[in-house]
């Protein structure tokens, strides 16, 4: 899998999404992987993500997904190992969600957290920190997620014996509309 | 489709070791927290289709108890709160799958989003046990072709040393040369057969469709037209020259040509090893 593994969630709570009944939809994104290896460091990315949030009485849902066999580490054998690893086959989808009070996240930087579905697991995690920019009408979120192959149940892949390291941070990039 | 869930806790606890079989628990409640009795919570193999249906109880508990380990859609329903579903929960044997379930009321606008709402297809969002049974199958195969190939490298590399004791000079006895070549040709039928074996699980590990080959697996699989061609034409050039010698002739014609044949495969081989270990 990548003799990686890959998973990227990403959710961001968008910041400024003050209003009631306001609509953001995630018009690009960056997620990128970063596995570790004696031999290799691999980085998968993927630009495929969608997203959406609704914001209504003062809290907002968010929701991004992406497929995971949309990363893409410039190594198709690769890519292909990490979705058999993420057990991409039955679960080729990684959600992320995310419950925000709509007057959170309008400083420069802020915390959330995210439940992430991936490889058949649910995981929280907590007050991850994000930072956000503004630019004209639309919001930039960039943060890292610390991933763990062990927090999914995956089984570290293994190259010339020898396995991936545990960590495999996330790193997001993504840009919010109001719709 | 689920509209309003909140939130859903998936959890494989080690503490329910108890647990004789496999199943889902959880409680279904309200936005606000209260307990939905009489909800109907359905579970449907994804690899079979069987459906197993239970209602929950006055405290919104519900437990699909006694299912096949596997993969899972749930969904959960009760008139008047929009649908709950989940299309991936996998149940194992002996630890149990928990899905807490919060039912909305059906809303509009201030509705939690849907993987439906993102556009995403069917094709994208749902998989099947078959296709990662196949995905296994493919890595396992390409496993043991590593770890062949890994293998082979000494034969492969004894062979080569020892082809010039096969060939023999001019201080070496008649006897001394036929051993070594006897050696040397017991060293490739064995790189050979080896060879072959490691080709084989690569060559039939299951293919993906709509996969485009890229990276560093272009150049391994392009060198093996060169070392697979190399390691067949190897050993039927040696078996020339080995009657030749045995003849008690000089090796010739294109005999002679096994040794360059067999190095330009040997460094083939290397080369190919090299090209999925080091990252150019």
């Amino acid at each position: 899998m990548n003799r990686t593994i890959l998973t990227a969630l990403l959710l961001l709570a968008p910041a400024a999404l003050v209003g009631a009944d306001t609509q953001w939809v995630l018009d690009k994104s960056t997620l990128t992987y970063h596995v570790d290896h004696p031999l290799h460091t691999t980085e998968g990315v993927s630009h495929a993500a969608r997203g959406k949030g609704v914001c209504h009485t003062g809290e907002c849902d968010f929701l991004i997904a992406a497929p995971v066999k949309s990363f893409d580490s410039r190594d198709s054998n690769r890519d292909l190992h990490m979705i058999q690893v993420v057990r991409g086959g039955q679960y080729p989808m990684i959600t992320v969600r995310t419950h925000v009070p709509e007057a959170d996240s309008t400083a420069a930087t802020f915390k959330a957290d995210i439940e992430i579905q991936f490889a058949g697991q649910t995981v929280q995690f907590k007050q991850v920190e994000f930072k956000r920019e503004a630019q004209g009408n639309a919001i930039k979120i960039t943060g890292t997620i610390p991933a763990t192959a062990s927090g999914f149940k995956i089984d570290p892949p293994k190259f010339l014996t020898v396995p991936i390291k545990n960590d495999i941070p996330i790193r997001v990039e993504m840009t919010w509309q109001p719709q | 489709m689920s509209k309003n869930v909140l939130s859903l806790v998936l959890c494989c606890a080690a503490a329910m070791a108890q647990a004789p079989a496999a199943q889902i628990t959880g409680v279904v409640k309200d936005a606000a927290g209260a307990a939905i009795a009489g909800a109907e919570v359905k579970a449907t193999q994804t690899a079979t289709g069987a459906v197993h249906t239970v209602v929950s109880g006055t405290a919104g508990e519900y437990t699909l108890a006694d299912l096949p380990p596997g993969a899972y859609s749930l969904e959960v329903s009760k008139e008047g709160f929009g649908k709950f579903a989940l299309n991936e929960v996998l149940v194992r044997q002996n630890a149990p799958s928990t899905v807490n379930v919060s039912l909305q009321t059906p809303a509009g606008a201030g509705a939690p989003p849907s993987l439906k709402d993102l556009g995403f297809t069917p094709t994208d969002t749902q998989g099947t046990a078959q296709d990662q049974a196949r995905l296994d199958r493919r890595s396992h195969m390409l496993q043991i072709h590593q770890r062949l190939g890994l293998i082979t490298l000494a034969p492969l590399i004894a062979t080569l040393i020892t082809g010039s004791g096969a060939k023999g000079n001019r201080n070496s006895t008649a006897s001394s040369s036929a051993s070594g070549r006897e050696l040397h040709a017991a060293l490739g039928g064995t790189t050979a057969g080896l060879y072959l074996t490691t080709a084989a699980f690569a060559i039939f590990a299951p293919k993906v469709p709509n996969t485009k080959t890229r990276g560093p697996i272009l150049v391994h699989k392009a060198l093996a037209f060169i070392h697979g061609p190399g390691m067949i034409l190897t050993p039927i050039l040696g078996a020339m020259a080995y009657n030749q010698r045995a003849a008690g002739e000089k090796v010739h014609g294109i005999a002679s040509a096994h040794g360059a044949v067999a190095a330009i495969t040997g460094i083939a081989y290397g080369a190919a090893m090299l090209s999925v270990i080091i990252k150019f």
